[in-house]
């Protein structure tokens, strides 16, 4: 079985240069033009960011059309928006674009946010660096990720599914490649089973040493 | 003395302190020389007091210079400060010759170390000026901003930003406080140092000792605003909000803060505060000195329900001093307090002493809650506001600066 690599990476955040929005109008003009690495950030990177994680939606424009722009139909809307669903940012963009637009298209008046309350666009560096720890059985996997920093539980659980193969955590591509008689599937429907969009990354790595430990048990 | 990075296990996990060790092992060797106007007292002080002790302890040649100035200099730099936080200064050009040069004698005396260095930090506005002194540089160049410029006095901050703009980055707590810049912007929030005197683990002795002398009753719930006594913190509608609650609960109140001896609007603040307490023997108003980091530790341990009013705030770390001891907070909704309380979850966010008010008397009505947001704040701080956290993003930055700034991910 070839050892699963634990990387660990951490993330830098800083300022986009584009002007910050004060409405919706200026959220949708911005966004439409902003870096993917902006988008990015703000839909996927705010799990490992130094604030409190909103209970009620993980992507930042969401949480900001709720909290200051006090618009509760649109937050719900971008808040359902899974961005690792998409093959692309470009279409992420494109969906993000298409909620925002049908909102304006309800409104009699524009949303606007109180000075103080704009939103800020920000982009991140994340570095990527090798942990020098090897995985080399499944059944090790509940104590590594019990182990893992928040960097590395990002990388490999959630980042990942932005890279080939897409869609896939690296633990289950990890699992797909080495499974000689379908012996790892029990892990791969484990880890499928997370719905890990709504854990901050200490409840996710409990709920996933949960899940795989429950699996060695009951072997 | 500065506190190895060991002493820190048992605070935050193994795997927190292996991926710091690691990152340094990437910057071994690395020339790093922070840069500021003292060596005692303030928060930049505090922060290189742990930071640059730790960057050797990985293994990065770190050090500490300060710049010496005179009554003249420091009479500048104070007014350039206040400008650009927003204060209507004028500073005639006398006082800028008289900031370049005591920049250019520092130089002087400095300019070995600055010009050999692989990066230089230059903290706040009192040594800016030393970058265009250093043309044989062959480092990066970081400002790091420790106020709110969001809104400075113009005049002010245009003479400064010329002396800014050429540096390779920029680092602000928060990015409400930026100002554009033709370089990178960086957002470092600040941290809090669990092993110092203000927030170690107190023995239940020193913890009583304290409480005994200020006459707390422990019956009763003690509410704690720490701030010094200054409009913004709002310490009479506390107050306000304190006398909404009495009529329903016996509760307690201790405003503790410093700073309003040698400050005119202070001293007339502290005369408000003390009008509005009038002779209740349950509002303890203390004027505490400097270096009363314990009391302030314990009073906090003593707190039922931390206070922090704020009607305009930086990033609010008495909050997140607060939260490390495990209470829930009822914050201002405003600055930096609002990355740290959410509602129901870590404390509440009010706008008003009404609103201050109903939210202490659910608390005291929901003891689960107390100990439910307390315990989540404290585990909030130990994830996103210890030192360790902040000593990470600076490892990152250099590792971004010295590679690729403008890159999206580096692999090292």
């Amino acid at each position: 079985m070839t050892p699963f690599e634990v990387k660990d990476c951490a993330l830098l955040t800083r300022m986009s240069g584009l002007p910050p929005a004060f409405n919706l109008r200026e959220l949708r003009e911005r966004i439409a033009v902003c870096g993917e690495n902006v988008l990015f950030h703000h839909f996927c990177e705010t799990t490992l960011r130094g604030s409190f994680d909103n209970p009620d939606y993980r992507n930042d424009f969401a949480v900001w059309s709720k909290l200051y722009l006090e618009d509760r139909v649109l937050a719900e809307r971008l808040g359902i928006m899974d961005p690792y669903a998409f093959p692309s940012l470009g279409e992420l963009r494109a969906a993000t674009l298409e909620v925002i637009d049908e909102r304006l298209g309800e409104s009699t008046t524009i949303p606007w946010a109180r000075p103080g309350d704009e939103f800020f666009f920000m982009e991140a560096t994340t570095v990527v660096f090798d942990t020098g720890i090897r995985i080399s059985h499944p059944r090790e996997l509940a104590a590594s990720i019990g182990a893992m920093t928040g960097g590395s539980l990002y990388f490999h659980f959630l980042e990942a599914r932005r890279r080939p193969p897409f869609g896939k955590d690296d633990f289950t591509a990890w699992l797909f490649e080495n499974n000689v008689g379908q012996q790892n599937d029990p892990y791969v429907e484990a880890l499928a089973r997370i719905d890990f969009d709504f854990h901050t990354l200490p409840h996710l790595r409990k709920e996933l040493v949960k899940v795989l430990s429950e699996l060695e048990e009951t072997k | 003395m500065s506190t190895p990075l060991g002493a820190y296990e048992g605070i935050v996990r193994p795997a927190v302190l292996r991926q710091l060790r690691q990152l340094g092992e990437k910057l071994a060797g690395t020339r790093v020389v922070h840069v500021n106007s003292t060596r005692e007292g303030g928060g930049v002080a505090e922060i290189l007091e742990w930071m640059v002790p730790i960057m050797r302890e990985l293994g990065l040649d770190a050090s500490w210079e300060v710049i010496d100035g005179n009554a003249g200099f420091f009479e500048v730099t104070k007014a350039i400060h206040n400008g650009l936080q927003g204060a209507n200064v004028a500073i005639p050009l006398k006082g800028w010759k008289t900031y370049e040069d005591v920049n250019a004698k520092n130089f002087d005396r400095l300019r070995p170390i600055l010009e050999e260095a692989d990066i230089v930090f230059i903290h706040d506005p009192q040594p800016a000026h030393l970058l265009r002194l250093c043309t044989g540089r062959k480092g990066k160049w970081i400002w790091r901003a420790h106020i709110d410029i969001s809104r400075p006095f113009r005049p002010v901050w245009k003479a400064l930003r010329s002396m800014v703009e050429p540096y390779d980055a920029s680092i602000f707590s928060m990015a409400q406080y930026a100002q554009p810049l033709p370089h990178p912007q960086f957002l470092v929030p600040p941290s809090i140092d669990p092993l110092s005197e203000k927030n170690r683990d107190l023995p239940p002795a020193e913890i009583e000792a304290v409480r005994s002398e200020y006459g707390l009753d422990p019956s009763r719930p003690l509410l704690v605003q720490i701030s010094r006594f200054d409009r913004f913190k709002d310490p009479v509608g506390v107050i306000a909000a304190y006398h909404m609650v009495r009529k329903v609960a016996p509760v307690q109140l201790v405003l503790a803060g410093g700073g309003a001896t040698d400050d005119p609007e202070g001293k007339a603040v502290l005369e408000d505060v003390m009008e509005a307490a009038g002779s209740d023997p349950d509002i303890h108003v203390l004027l505490l000195p400097p270096d009363s980091h314990k009391t302030v530790n314990a009073l906090q341990r003593l707190a039922t329900i931390i206070l922090q009013k704020s009607t305009r705030e930086g990033f609010g770390l008495t909050v997140t001093e607060g939260m490390w001891k495990g209470k829930p907070v009822i914050g201002g909704d405003v600055g930096g307090i609002r990355l740290q309380v959410v509602n129901h979850e870590t404390g509440f966010l009010v706008n008003t002493p009404e609103g201050a008010a109903h939210r202490i008397r659910y608390l005291l009505s929901h003891q689960d809650g107390i100990d439910r947001m307390g315990a989540t704040a404290k585990e909030f701080v130990r994830e996103n506001f210890l030192l360790t956290r902040h000593i990470r993003e600076y490892l990152t930055l250099m590792l971004v600066t010295l590679r690729d700034i403008k890159a999206n991910t580096i692999n090292v």
